[in-house]
């Protein structure tokens, strides 16, 4: 008893009565200093240390990673008061600097042993802003000075509301450039950009905007850039060398030619199908990988970034210290694509807890974490592109927004948790690509044909946005590496003739659809095809060579049921639906000299029914020759069956010659017209010019900032670099494109320097140029131009801060 | 050369302020990570200046260079098991250190050297070369949510160039493209999420070298001077220049007037090594590898930063040794003895080896037994019969070993004819003293240079640190000033 009372006594004399009825503790003078000064560094703000956040009396109480830290009445209990005595270094807290006195702690002992009063409403910092989930359709200021288009319409009152100036607008060179630039990527061509100019009409820059977005092939090209950074897809890379990783490069290019809606692309992506499967799959690496790295994890870490602008890297490892996510949302995402048990790990530590699929804003709804793994993909796909979740639309159109005004409205784009500077632009915009069908083209058609697209780069000093940012036009852009090399290869005429991306390009006559005459016959490995067994497999094989190299190579296969063809030791196309063939690029596939095509079939159905297999390609020699190579009774077949990649292990001793299917005009009526245009397609398709984007990452588009697309990068550097500059100074690659640009130039008949000079910024910088810049550009072309007098004006002129920005 | 001695401190460490100054304006764009302001750390007082790094690419075997074990002659019917090394050990300058034969000129310079017998690699499952490498350039095990920046794009990143007309970074020797794994290569040949600015100038010949900072090839130095001079004209004629004054047009011009001068410049001598005296040309003219050595230290005397060098990583070939290692090796210890032993020496005779850091290394060593380390489930990589020797081909060290690797450190405030550490005498041949992780090696490396390993910089507002977590410890045992 007396111990008891001496107890409380001292505590009265240090603490001031804390029990005592009579003079209650006070929280905000006593408590909150101890915590700021001991605990707050780690524990409050944004920062949570452990998953424990002491911003709220709710979140202290809620404890951290490792359960709670308080019991509210009972401090003997609680582990802060253990970790705030706890001799040992590895256990105590603070980690680092001074101890608590014992005052302190006793302080907080009573603090706790009160049931840890807290003052109503405070918080140690407000909450991290938490961006509304559900879309909102904001209400549009109204119009000024008939600026109608809605996003000047909210940018107008947001300017006004501000009290800054309305940026100037610019002259209709510079916005042909610009749009071009965004849009499709390449510099408007001089006799374009001239009728452009010459035009009178009002609404003619919407009208080139929509002329553009019409482009689908330029279009595709251009946007490729963007998705194959944003999904990490490329021709070459990490993990392609041990078959760890998937291109999904027909499918994307098919879908940005056919503008498929952005809510199928995604469903798509997630509920894949075998061509696009890469996305999800990621990369498979040798080898063991940390927890926070395996496939599944890649794919939550994918889907978040790409779609959500959520970055579930921190939470792959823990609970993050940075935002709300927390561990288990990241398992739960990967289980969702997981097809076994997905062990939850912290810190690469097992915590002997299988991970439950489910998905990150549950307000939506959930997958069914027991349904099999196709059926979860599809309801996250669901989810993803449910019409409520205004945060898929957001962050995509925040990224448009980002290409075409240098800025996000959301900064940066891949953190979707910050707070807007526009609430309403952002969701408008959002609710405005939903209300479009998830049109993208009707996103970058809306922005650029505003007054706010159309007016003058904003002037940014050193100290941009220190003071935060604060809306004042768009912002000058740097070409990006595909961009350079396009604009050189327009300006040279020296675009390669082949390109690595595996597609078909451009448009096809209607003529040449209809002259076009298919030397295949339907083949099969014996004479009685039409009764062939179920699951009967031809393996049939054609060698030849080639004089040279092909300049142009395509081909289209069907097969009844399916069929995998292989080219030179690489599976080069597979089908299963013979009413619709595809066409198939070849060009990358062939080459010099011997040639070999293994064509593996397969006769599906119960019982014996028809077979038949058919394939034909065109191949273009530098010298313009065209080779055929169609199947027929030339082919060999075997019973053997080759590896993954069409090789043999032992050559086969039973070649016989393939049997052409005596009732091939089945076939042919039903698909010949397919097979047909597929070919044309494929084989003699006119194409526009080659694009930088088709081509693997070159040593030059390296130098120039294209990423290694190991990891999703979604904005590319904006600063070009010494290293960059050395080689724009004295690379090879570069040197050589004006070289042989200078020559091509130079065939044509100018009839002076000056009319020289003035097409060059005509086509560079869609402007005219100034008589001091005409006065340089005679100086050094001379009264003749000479082949190195214009190479050194094309790289100065190249070299122009005006040049390598989209301004 | 400029007026003063790049290595003399007081300059550097004025010019070091005027680098931070430069680098401060060339990062300052939005997306370029800064320092991680939470993070605190002192940066320690550097004992080097400028690192070479000398790429032992592909898998060293330590006990046929600085680790020599038991001796087993090629003998037909022999025991694998007995096969330790198939090197002889010879005396070196420092008492009771030994080192195989075949490199009897680096034996002579032991003496500047402090050799670590005791540094391990993780196994990793299957023990992959580009996977290694990877983690020894960057500290940081594939895969990485973020591309980590290489071992010369930290110091490039911190420390700046040495001489503002030097790139920080320059990587000698390694082809990227044409060479198998190349895109394995690629990812962590980078400055990663530093940024390009801060990434390798690769030259794979070094005897073309000067051809990447002359102009271009066909183009005489009066039209190079006039061509940059109609460039910047047009610059200052453009009508629009003001309403571009922004950071991004100032930064490219930045850029380019940086090229230019290096490429104008009395340093893009160092590159050539056309005009290196023919006899010392000679003495380091072993191959691709000599020409390099001689390169880094044309490069270091002219303010270079951090060189590396390499043997050159491919598949199967030099290091990667799988099939007839003793005889591949013969020839690496060829390639190798001369030149390194001649930089060494012609950095000491210039003065500049106190504040040079010459290393070598190389991503794990090698075993004629056991892959990985006992109890592995890594998958052998070697065909090699694993009971008797038959055929001159299977004799070598063909197994991927991660156990103990030596490192062999040269100048840069190290100490001089000292081991550290140590591996068993007879299999398995793991570090049995003081082991030293990779992240502890690069500690080391990074507090020579003035980085602290607790180095950290903001990547997504995540802290990405020197060494894994900030959690690598400089061996203080290898300073010669504690």
């Amino acid at each position: 008893m007396a111990n008891c009372f001496r107890l409380a006594f001292a505590l009265l004399l240090t603490l001031g009565a804390i029990h005592a009825g009579a003079a209650p503790l006070d929280f905000a003078h006593q408590i909150v200093p101890v915590l700021r000064e001991h605990c707050a560094e780690c524990h409050t703000g944004d920062k949570k240390k452990g998953g424990l956040s002491m911003n709220t009396r709710a979140d202290l109480l809620a404890g951290g990673e490792n359960g709670k830290v308080v019991i509210a009445g009972d401090s003997a209990k609680s582990k802060l008061i253990a970790a705030i005595t706890s001799k040992d270094a590895e256990k105590q807290m603070p980690p680092k600097g001074a101890r608590l006195s014992p005052e302190k702690v006793a302080l907080l002992r009573g603090w706790i042993d009160a049931g840890l009063p807290w003052d109503e409403g405070f918080a140690f910092k407000k909450a991290g802003y938490e961006p509304p989930l559900r879309p909102r359709r904001p209400v549009l200021p109204p119009a000024v000075a008939g600026r109608t288009n809605a996003v000047d319409r909210i940018l107008d009152a947001h300017l006004a509301q501000h009290k800054s100036p309305r940026p100037a607008p610019i002259d209709d060179g510079t916005f042909a450039r610009r749009a071009h630039l965004d849009l499709v990527g390449l510099l408007p061509e001089p006799v374009a950009l001239e009728k452009f100019l010459a035009d009178k009409s009002a609404d003619k820059r919407a009208r080139l905007v929509r002329e553009l977005l019409a482009n689908n092939t330029a279009y595709a090209e251009h946007w490729l850039t963007f998705w194959n950074d944003l999904l990490r897809n490329d021709y070459s890379g990490t993990g392609f060398i041990t078959g760890g990783r998937k291109q999904i490069t027909g499918w994307l290019y098919r879908a940005l030619v056919e503008n498929k809606t952005y809510d199928q692309f995604a469903r798509e992506l997630i509920a894949y199908t075998p061509e696009s499967e890469g996305f999800a799959a990621g990369i498979r690496w040798r080898g063991d990988v940390s927890a926070g790295a395996t496939p599944e994890i890649q794919f939550a870490q994918s889907v978040g970034q790409s779609f959500l602008g959520i970055n579930l890297k921190c939470a792959s490892c823990h609970d993050s210290f940075i935002d709300r996510w927390k561990l288990e949302e990241s398992f739960g995402l990967a289980a969702i694509y997981a097809t076994g048990k997905l062990e939850l790990h912290r810190c690469d530590k097992p915590l002997g807890k299988t991970a439950k699929a489910g998905w990150l804003f549950p307000e939506l709804g959930e997958v069914n974490a027991t349904a099999p793994q196709p059926e979860r993909l599809k309801q996250l796909a669901a989810l993803m592109t449910h019409p409520e979740n205004g945060r898929f639309t957001r962050t995509i159109v925040n990224r448009f927004w980002h290409r075409l005004m240098g800025r996000g409205i959301v900064h940066p784009t891949d953190a979707m948790q910050t707070e807007p500077w526009s609430h309403d632009l952002l969701d408008y915009l959002a609710v405005h690509l939903a209300d479009n069908q998830f049109d993208l083209k009707k996103t970058l058609e809306l922005i650029a044909t505003s007054a706010a697209y159309q007016s003058r780069a904003q002037v940014l000093g050193r100290d941009a946005d220190e003071r935060g940012y604060f809306y004042a036009g768009p912002r000058a852009k740097r070409l990006t590496a595909e961009q350079f090399v396009d604009a050189v290869w327009q300006v040279t005429g020296t675009a390669p003739t082949r390109f690595d991306a595996q597609v078909v390009r451009g448009k096809v006559s209607t003529q040449t659809v209809s002259e076009m005459k298919l030397a295949a016959r339907w083949i099969w490995s014996h004479a009685d095809a039409g009764n062939a067994k179920a699951g009967e497999t031809l393996v049939a094989q054609k060698k030849f060579t080639l004089a040279s190299a092909p300049v142009r190579a395509g081909a289209v296969a069907a097969a009844d049921n399916s069929f995998i063809l292989y080219i030179n030791g690489t599976r080069a196309a597979a089908g299963d639906n013979w009413e619709n063939p595809e066409a198939i690029p070849l060009e990358s596939r062939l080459k010099a000299g011997a040639n070999e095509i293994v064509l593996v079939a397969k006769n599906g159905g119960a019982g014996p029914n028809p077979a038949g297999v058919i394939f034909e390609a065109r191949i273009q020699l530098a010298d313009g020759t065209v080779v055929t190579i169609a199947t027929d009774a030339s082919w060999q077949s075997t019973q053997s069956q080759p590896d993954a990649k069409g090789k043999f292990k032992v050559e086969p001793a039973d070649w016989q010659a393939a049997v052409e299917v005596p009732n091939s005009a089945l076939w042919n009526a039903r698909v010949g017209k397919q097979l047909a245009m597929q070919l044309a397609q494929a084989a003699t398709a006119t194409q526009p010019m080659v694009r930088a984007a088709l081509m693997k990452n070159d040593f030059f588009m390296r130098a120039l900032g294209r990423p290694h697309r190991e990891q999703i990068v979604s904005v590319r550097p904006s600063e070009l670099t010494t290293l960059e500059a050395i080689d724009l100074n004295n690379g090879q690659i570069l040197a050589t494109r004006l070289e042989q640009g200078a020559a091509r130039i130079l065939a044509k008949q100018w009839p002076s320097s000056d009319a020289l000079a003035t097409w060059l910024y005509h086509f560079a910088l869609s402007r005219t140029p100034t008589a001091a810049e005409m006065s340089l550009a005679r100086e050094i072309l001379g009264e003749q131009p000479t082949s190195q007098g214009l190479q050194d004006l094309l790289w100065a002129v190249m070299m122009q801060p005006e040049f390598q920005l989209v301004r | 050369m400029m007026n003063m001695s790049p290595l003399d401190p007081q300059n550097t460490r004025r010019e070091f302020l005027q680098q931070l100054a430069a680098a401060t304006t060339a990062t300052m764009s939005m997306s370029a990570p800064r320092l991680f302001a939470d993070e605190k750390f002192v940066q320690p007082k550097p004992t080097a200046d400028a690192c070479i790094l000398l790429w032992m690419g592909g898998g060293m075997a330590a006990p046929e260079t600085f680790d020599p074990k038991r001796y087993q002659p090629f003998e037909k019917g022999a025991l694998v098991k007995n096969i330790l090394s198939t090197f002889p050990a010879i005396p070196t300058a420092v008492d009771g250190v030994k080192i195989c034969q075949g490199l009897e000129r680096i034996a002579k310079v032991m003496d500047r050297a402090t050799l670590i017998r005791s540094a391990v690699q993780p196994d990793l499952g299957n023990i992959l070369h580009s996977r290694h490498q990877y983690h020894w350039h960057t500290g940081y095990v594939p895969p990485q949510t973020v591309a980590a920046p290489h071992l010369g794009a930290w110091m490039s990143r911190v420390l700046g160039p040495r001489n503002a007309v030097m790139p920080a970074f320059i990587n000698v020797g390694q082809r990227l493209e044409g060479v198998g794994e190349q895109e394995e290569l690629k990812a962590f040949t980078t400055a990663g999420f530093f940024g390009n600015e801060f990434g390798p100038m690769n030259l794979p010949y070094p005897e073309d070298a000067a051809q990447s900072v002359r102009p271009p090839k066909g183009m005489e130095p009066g039209r190079f001077a006039n061509r940059q001079k109609l460039f910047r004209a047009l610059v200052d004629k453009n009508p629009h220049r003001e309403f571009m004054s922004d950071h991004q047009q100032e930064s490219l011009l930045r850029s380019m007037e940086n090229a230019h001068r290096l490429i104008s410049s009395k340093e893009r001598t160092a590159f050539d090594l056309a005009l290196e005296p023919k006899e010392s040309f000679d003495k380091y003219n072993t191959g691709r590898f000599g020409q390099g050595c001689l390169l880094a230290r044309r490069l270091v005397e002219n303010g270079a930063r951090f060189v590396e060098v390499t043997t050159e990583y491919v598949p199967f070939l030099h290091w990667d040794t799988h099939a007839s290692g003793h005889d591949t090796v013969a020839g690496m210890h060829k390639q190798m003895d001369a030149p390194i032993a001649q930089l060494v020496l012609d950095l000491e005779a210039r003065g500049l080896l106190d504040r040079t850091l010459v290393i070598i290394a190389s991503e794990f060593s090698r075993d004629a037994m056991i892959e990985g380390i006992p109890g592995s489930n890594a998958r052998d990589q070697a065909t090699a019969p694993s009971e008797t020797l038959q055929e001159a081909k299977h004799y070598g060290l063909h197994r991927h070993w991660t156990g103990g690797t030596s490192v062999v450190m040269f100048g840069g405030g190290m100490k001089r004819g000292f081991v550290y550490g140590a591996t068993a005498d007879e299999r398995p041949l793991v570090a049995v003293k003081n082991p030293v992780s990779v992240a502890d090696l690069h500690a080391t490396i990074f507090t020579a240079m003035g980085i602290s390993p607790k180095t950290a910089f903001d990547v997504e507002r995540r802290p990405f640190y020197a060494t894994e977590d900030g959690k690598g410890r400089a061996v203080r045992e290898v300073f010669a000033r504690g």
